[in-house]
């Protein structure tokens, strides 16, 4: 659909210095503002260039000072054990139960779909106070397995669907061809469709990492000084007098480093997990 | 016969192994989830108004309660808006910069701009929610002080102001959401027969417009339908851009369901009344979720 018109190209010249501002300026504002001074900062000329970069406010916003009472780095361990682990098990179980939805036909599967279905977009008020409840009366409440639960609950349908969606469209010859060889679905399951789906666990890990990480919501409810998320402890920074802006600028950086980079490098396997997700089957 | 007898018990044995294997995990955390959503329902019908549990049986009086609050009308109207002003202007953007770089006559343009404007879906509401709140200042603000250095006097205090508030919060949703629906429009637009047919109508002499009007957009239809339930859901369940810039103010300005559900439940600890805020969200998402999910059943199964 290429086209030559001299107007297009002017309006798409438009429309791209455009977007190059709106999507620029945020990440600008971030990044030249975690460089800054507190004197800098309190002249609020916000769009100015740092004077010299302090990048010491990485290392203060990751380990705290007096003048920076909320230290990312113990967020950034709870959020890594909490996400690592529930990417691992929702891909895992996510597999198994796409490989059952993908290849069973019966009316149970049907209704397991519908279930699956819905579960994917379950608001998280419509479960929050009984997860509460769970995670306080089991002793979870002081461990990062009431956030993992939480979090499993949601995700594994998830990976179920996006799995699902990658086996539907993987050719049967070679499970048929292991089947006539007297090999158990469990085996081939194992052996054969697990090494050729490599690339789907990848999207759908990534995916599902993102997710977790970048959670809100149930974090905020459930996460305690000992589980306490990065995203709890970044919204801790927001509005208090304890937090400069300079740091709480270089406090978001270290938040958004993990899942940026995984975009920046393996941006294709995200979108192809993006689009699974959105296109089922 | 005995054999055929062995091989029949090997066989359920084989398929008792398999459900086990792989039907019974999910099933189990179906069963958690689903579970926890009825128990949630029978809360907001019990009458659980302090830190201690108590679930004696109140028919819908929270309900009712919550029917009699105008907080409670605001966050509907606020819900409302999010679910029109979060999702059209978002299609419509979506759709004509899928379009545009189709028609794109600079190489490499497309995985630059896919880059730009999709990065957003890697960071969380909360910090985008931080850093937009930080433009938004009215005093010498990233965006006043833009506008001001073109010589005019800004007339706007973005989330500052009530009447306007909950509009600047969209607007941080629909700059987050942009990428994500132009790979999803773009998706669709890539059918070999959708490009036979535009090439066909180009050949034909038609305008581009036409073509988008009249080829495009009835054809992608199903991608359309996808990419507004998708947004529908997320703006229903919105919470972290409002509770993080605004925190459901000023007053209660830009409440929503969601940032109304946590303060009730535990804030006031009137943890029946917010059970009950959930379940409304809940049945709302169900009523937008049910003919996707029907759509999706007939696609996966087909």
């Amino acid at each position: 659909m290429k086209s030559k018109s001299t107007t297009l190209k002017i309006i798409v010249l438009v429309v791209l210095v455009m977007l190059t501002c709106v999507y620029l300026l945020p990440i600008y504002v971030m990044l030249t503002n975690s460089l800054k001074t507190l004197p800098e900062i309190t002249q609020r000329t916000y769009l100015a260039f740092p004077k010299i970069p302090q990048f010491q406010n990485y290392t203060v916003a990751l380990f705290g000072s007096p003048n920076f009472l909320i230290p990312m780095g113990k967020p950034i361990i709870n959020s890594t054990i909490i996400t690592v682990t529930v990417t691992l098990l929702a891909a895992f179980f996510g597999g198994l139960g796409g490989y059952y939805l993908s290849r069973s036909k019966s009316t149970f599967s049907r209704i397991i779909f519908v279930l699956v279905g819905i579960a994917l977009y379950m608001p998280y008020q419509a479960v929050i106070i009984p997860l509460t409840t769970i995670t306080a009366k089991s002793g979870l409440a002081n461990s990062h397995f009431g956030l993992i639960l939480a979090y499993l609950i949601i995700n594994i349908p998830l990976a179920s669907t996006l799995m699902g969606t990658f086996f539907l469209s993987v050719p049967r010859e070679l499970e048929e061809a292991a089947q006539v060889d007297g090999a158990s679905k469990i085996q081939i399951f194992f052996r054969i469709v697990i090494p050729i789906s490599l690339p789907a666990y990848a999207s759908v890990a990534i995916l599902i990492f993102t997710q977790v990480w970048n959670e809100f919501f149930i974090s905020l409810t459930l996460s305690t000084p000992r589980t306490q998320t990065v995203q709890v402890a970044m919204a801790m920074t927001e509005g208090s007098t304890i937090s400069p802006y300079n740091l709480q600028m270089a406090a978001s950086l270290l938040t958004v480093a993990v899942p940026l980079l995984f975009f920046l490098f393996l941006g294709r396997y995200f979108v192809r997990g993006i689009l699974a997700g959105a296109l089922k089957g | 016969m005995i054999s055929a007898k062995i091989q029949k018990r090997h066989r359920e044995g084989a398929s008792v192994a398999e459900f086990l294997v792989f039907t019974l995990p999910l099933l189990l955390f179906l069963l958690i989830l689903y579970g926890t959503l009825f128990w949630n329902i029978y809360v907001s019908m019990a009458n659980w108004v302090s830190t201690a549990a108590n679930y004696t049986f109140t028919g819908f009086k929270w309900y009712t309660y919550l029917f009699h609050q105008t907080r409670f009308w605001v966050d509907v109207q606020n819900n409302l808006k999010w679910l029109i002003l979060g999702v059209v202007p978002t299609i419509i953007a979506a759709v004509l910069l899928a379009y545009l770089l189709e028609l794109a006559p600079f190489p490499g343009l497309e995985s630059y701009v896919r880059t730009l404007i999709l990065y957003p879906v890697a960071m969380s509401f909360v910090v985008t929610g931080t850093i937009w709140s930080w433009m938004y200042q009215p005093e010498k603000g990233v965006f006043n002080t833009i506008i001001g250095g073109l010589g005019i006097h800004s007339p706007f205090s973005y989330v500052n102001d009530p009447k306007t508030a909950t509009y600047w919060l969209i607007l941080v949703f629909v700059w987050q959401y942009l990428g994500f629906s132009v790979i999803i429009i773009q998706s669709s637009l890539r059918t070999s027969e959708l490009q036979e047919m535009v090439e066909a109508a180009t050949v034909d002499g038609a305008s581009k417009l036409r073509i988008l009007l009249s080829i495009i957009i009835p054809n992608i239809r199903s991608g359309i339908l996808v990419l507004v339930s998708l947004l529908l859901i997320s703006t229903l369940k919105v919470f972290d851009i409002v509770w993080i810039v605004t925190r459901g103010g000023p007053g209660v300005a830009t409440d929503v369901l969601a940032t109304n559900m946590i303060v009730t439940a535990y804030d006031m600890r009137l943890a029946s009344a917010g059970a009950a805020i959930g379940v409304i969200i809940f049945l709302m998402a169900f009523i937008i979720i049910i003919p996707y999910t029907i759509y999706a059943l007939k696609k996966w199964f087909e």
